[in-house]
């Protein structure tokens, strides 16, 4: 049976969000670790793009920057002024 | 609506002095109408006075689904600046050549002046047009206006950065390719790598028709396409002697000056070895009624060109030294060369490490090993003068002989 | 204008270049033959089916309001159907078919105080960054150097008869938005004070272990701060190159004390006669002095003043300066040479003069 897209999401949220604050994640470090949870199944142009586009789109995570893209759970940030 | 004078700029109205045209006279202009450039130029005066910038750098703001095309900025000074506390600019993929009707500047002015600081940049240093200083909620407006008018944003981050590119055949008898036509595909096939960063760093594209390299493609770009030929030179005799009879000296300005030394002049005709031509426009630069390019154009391939930041600067080098760059582009194989790149590169780049540092960590060699290209003598200035050489296999005795 | 929201698009990319290509250009795209330069600023170019375009450049802050930018456009409409470009050079370009609109056209640009130039053997408009307009990081200002630096430099612009052309470009920080590293002159702002550490944000605003990855001499090692993990800095590792700033608000490099400018000479880009070159150290330090920056407006026309009278035709200063050597272009110049012009960094040893080929003159 193909990989579930939704399978891919909930695992690419969790790797995000229990790291929080400790690790910050980059695209192509999830899609490292989703090979190796789901290996040969995943493909990372496929399916692992797809997943982290809806993940965004959904507002589940959000690209952020410095001094490098990254991935992570919507937050507000340091820099801001109210 | 009007906006009234809020601060006096004793050291920038030095700078509307002079016959260079001024950018504080531009932000003043915005200023009459627009709190926002009012706000900068209080904040931009106290730089001045102080010797020191007053921005903080935010990496979180940008349009729903994007991780590129808005620069996240507020001042440090909020309390005292209140128009400005956020500063976002928004990249906007300029259309290829930056050619524009006056029709698409004012829709593009209209929407800047309804949700922005009603400052520009025309251009970016990468290329976008660049909207200059507005706030958080109203990036979505901007886009949405922007996508209704045909314009999109362009890259920041760890993305393909917005490609760009000279005019090419537009207005150049010297383009070796369709620069503009070229660059339009590729903005639109990565349009992807473009919005949705998945590098390890940025990975810009720059194209110039012709090694005169007008878009400094081989000092800026992490894919340098500079068009060339590989056949003779075209010479059209009558128009190099007229050049001679209005005063050129062919012998010391283009013959001496040649870098293949493939270059005799007779006083009445022009010889050129094309086998040791260099490619390098210099003749053709001084004759362009005379000289031309050959006739079987298209483009080297150069690859890893950056600034310092981190490793040191780099100009390109040659991957590809010659391809023929025509339509239908999706035929070309060199997307999948780029793609094998990209596929390594974000296997085994760092953070902030671009492709020609990388190359660079891992070797030239490897690298074309990686994406299944063979060396070629073009791709170095001269082969290794150091002898530690990295033999992967060696024979061992066979045993049951 | 209603402010309805219209439909959300996505992944568009820009509009179409065609859209925008007055009908000449259309008609006669890659059939050009060959161009002349009228004048400074003025170029036509003649298509193999008997068409002559017109273009006509001016000089721009590249900082522009919407309100000159709509200036542009009346003019591109009164004198050219609405059709202009911008160069990679930040200057506007406009493009006639009629040859009687050109004179008109220039003295409205004159008017409006944009000079018409930039073309052939002539400096062009500065590549530059946003300096304190715009940067958090930024060890100068841009637009203002540029527009001091180009006041000196104006008769350059509106000629076509120096040796070579000459391209001098400004960043405002080592980051290099305007990559100058390849400028016949660059102007480059530089800090010259190690970060400060704000240990208090530092937990709440940076990743440790990638911060002190970021940094390429290896000059920041972890700590503690009050129980907390932090960093420390080997001041003296520190190059000043601002790459954990960028990963890590928690450490700004900016200082007025030691800010300044650096500037850089010899550069080119184009393939022409010798292959591109980067630029090379020539003062390594310049006092940031707002709003005009004497000292680097004088130091850039003494060296573009120092080109001119000594290079041959078509050399560009790179070219003229590996003609004659460094020592005798900083004999020239007058510029002492010290400590900082050695390089330190990686392959530095490939910088040293392995020969006696020297000049004592």
């Amino acid at each position: 049976m193909a990989l579930d897209i939704e399978k891919v999401k909930e695992a690419m949220y969790k790797l995000v969000k229990d790291s929080a604050g400790m690790k910050k994640w980059k695209a192509t470090d999830l899609h490292k670790a989703c090979e190796e949870l789901f290996g040969d199944e995943y493909d990372k142009r496929g399916i692992g793009k797809d997943a982290i586009k809806e993940l965004v789109e959904e507002g589940k995570l959000v690209y952020t920057y410095f001094g490098g893209s990254y991935l992570e759970i919507p937050h507000k940030e340091g820099a801001a002024n109210d | 609506m009007p906006v009234e004078k809020k601060y006096e700029t004793p050291l920038l109205d030095q700078l509307e002095t002079g016959e260079w045209p001024s950018f504080v006279k531009e932000i003043k202009a915005a200023a009459e109408n627009n709190a926002m450039a009012n706000d900068l130029l209080g904040l931009l005066e106290q730089s001045y006075r102080e010797k020191i910038g007053h921005w903080k750098h935010g990496g979180i703001v940008g349009v729903m689904g994007y991780g590129g095309g808005v620069i996240g900025r507020y001042t440090d000074l909020p309390d005292k600046y209140p128009a400005i506390s956020h500063f976002h600019t928004m990249r906007v993929n300029q259309p290829a050549g930056w050619f524009y009707t006056s029709e698409a500047l004012r829709t593009l002015c209209d929407i800047w002046d309804a949700h922005g600081s009603g400052l520009t940049n025309m251009h970016g240093s990468t290329g976008d047009i660049i909207f200059l200083g507005t706030r958080t909620e109203e990036l979505e407006n901007v886009f949405s206006k922007l996508t209704a008018a045909g314009f999109d944003l362009g890259g920041s981050g760890s993305d393909v950065r917005t490609p760009s590119c000279c005019c090419g055949k537009a207005r150049c008898e010297w383009a070796c390719y369709d620069t503009m036509g070229l660059t339009y595909y590729i903005t639109n096939r990565y349009q992807d790598e473009l919005h949705r960063p998945a590098f390890p760093y940025k990975m810009k594209f720059k194209m110039s028709g012709c090694p005169n390299d007008c878009v400094a493609s081989v000092a800026r770009a992490d894919i340098s396409i500079i068009g060339t030929w590989r056949d003779e030179i075209q010479v059209n005799q009558e128009e190099v002697r007229n050049y001679a009879k209005s005063g050129l000296d062919i012998t010391k300005e283009i013959a001496m000056l040649c870098p293949g030394k493939c270059i005799e002049w007779d006083g009445n005709e022009i010889q050129i070895d094309n086998s040791n031509c260099r490619h390098c426009m210099h003749c053709i630069n001084l004759m362009p009624k005379a000289l031309a390019p050959g006739k079987d154009r298209g483009a080297a391939i150069l690859v890893g060109s950056k600034a310092p930041i981190v490793e040191g600067a780099l100009l390109s080098s040659v991957l590809v030294p010659f391809i023929k760059l025509e339509e239908p582009y999706d035929d070309l194989e060199i997307w999948e060369v780029i793609e094998n790149m990209w596929d390594i590169w974000c296997e085994e780049g760092k953070n902030r490490e671009r492709i020609g540092e990388f190359i660079q960590r891992v070797g030239l060699g490897n690298f074309l090993d990686a994406i299944g290209l063979e060396p070629q003598p073009e791709m170095v200035a001269f082969p290794r003068d150091n002898p530690y050489v990295f033999y992967e296999e060696y024979f061992e005795e066979e045993e049951d002989q | 204008m209603s402010d309805a929201q219209p439909k959300r698009l996505t992944d568009i990319g820009p509009p179409h270049y065609q859209k925008f290509l007055p009908p000449i250009i259309k008609e006669n795209y890659g059939k050009w033959k060959y161009h002349e330069i009228l004048k400074p600023g003025v170029m036509v170019h003649y298509s193999e089916t008997g068409a002559k375009l017109f273009t006509v450049r001016a000089g721009s802050p590249r900082l522009l309001s919407t309100k000159k930018i709509r200036i542009y456009a009346d003019l591109a409409d009164k004198y050219c159907d609405g059709h202009l470009r911008f160069t990679s050079r930040h200057n506007v370009e406009f493009l006639l078919t009629k040859e009687e609109n050109i004179e008109p056209l220039i003295a409205d640009l004159e008017a409006l105080g944009h000079p018409v130039g930039g073309t052939g053997n002539a400096i062009s408009s500065l590549v530059h960054t946003q300096g304190w307009i715009h940067c958090h990081s930024a060890a100068t200002d841009a637009s203002g150097i540029v527009k001091a630096v180009m006041d000196e430099l104006l008769p350059y612009f509106k000629t076509i008869d120096l040796p070579a052309k000459i391209r001098v470009a400004l960043a405002c920080c080592l980051n290099m938005c305007g990559a100058v590293h390849c400028s016949d002159i660059a102007i480059l702002g530089i800090h010259r004070r190690p970060p400060r550490i704000d240990k208090e944000n530092l937990p709440k605003m940076c990743e440790i272990p990638n911060l002190i990855a970021s940094c390429p001499t290896a000059a920041i090692r972890p700590s503690q701060y009050q129980g907390k993990p932090s960093v420390e800095i080997d001041e003296d590792k520190c190059m000043f190159c601002a790459n954990c700033y960028t990963v890590c608000p928690a450490l700004p490099l900016n200082n007025p004390l030691n800010d300044g400018v650096s500037i850089w000479v010899g550069g080119k880009v184009s393939n022409a006669r010798h292959e591109p070159m980067f630029s090379k150290l020539a003062i390594p330090f310049l006092p940031n002095n707002p709003p005009r920056w004497p000292e680097v407006t004088n130091a850039v026309k003494h060296i573009v003043e120092l080109w001119l009278k000594n290079a041959k035709k078509h050399e560009r200063i790179g070219e003229w300066i590996e003609r004659i050597g460094w020592p005798k272009f900083f004999r020239l110049a007058d510029i002492p040479f010290q400590k900082e012009h050695i390089d330190d960094f990686k392959h530095a040893g490939l910088s040293y003069k392995r020969s006696v080929h020297l000049t004592y003159m």
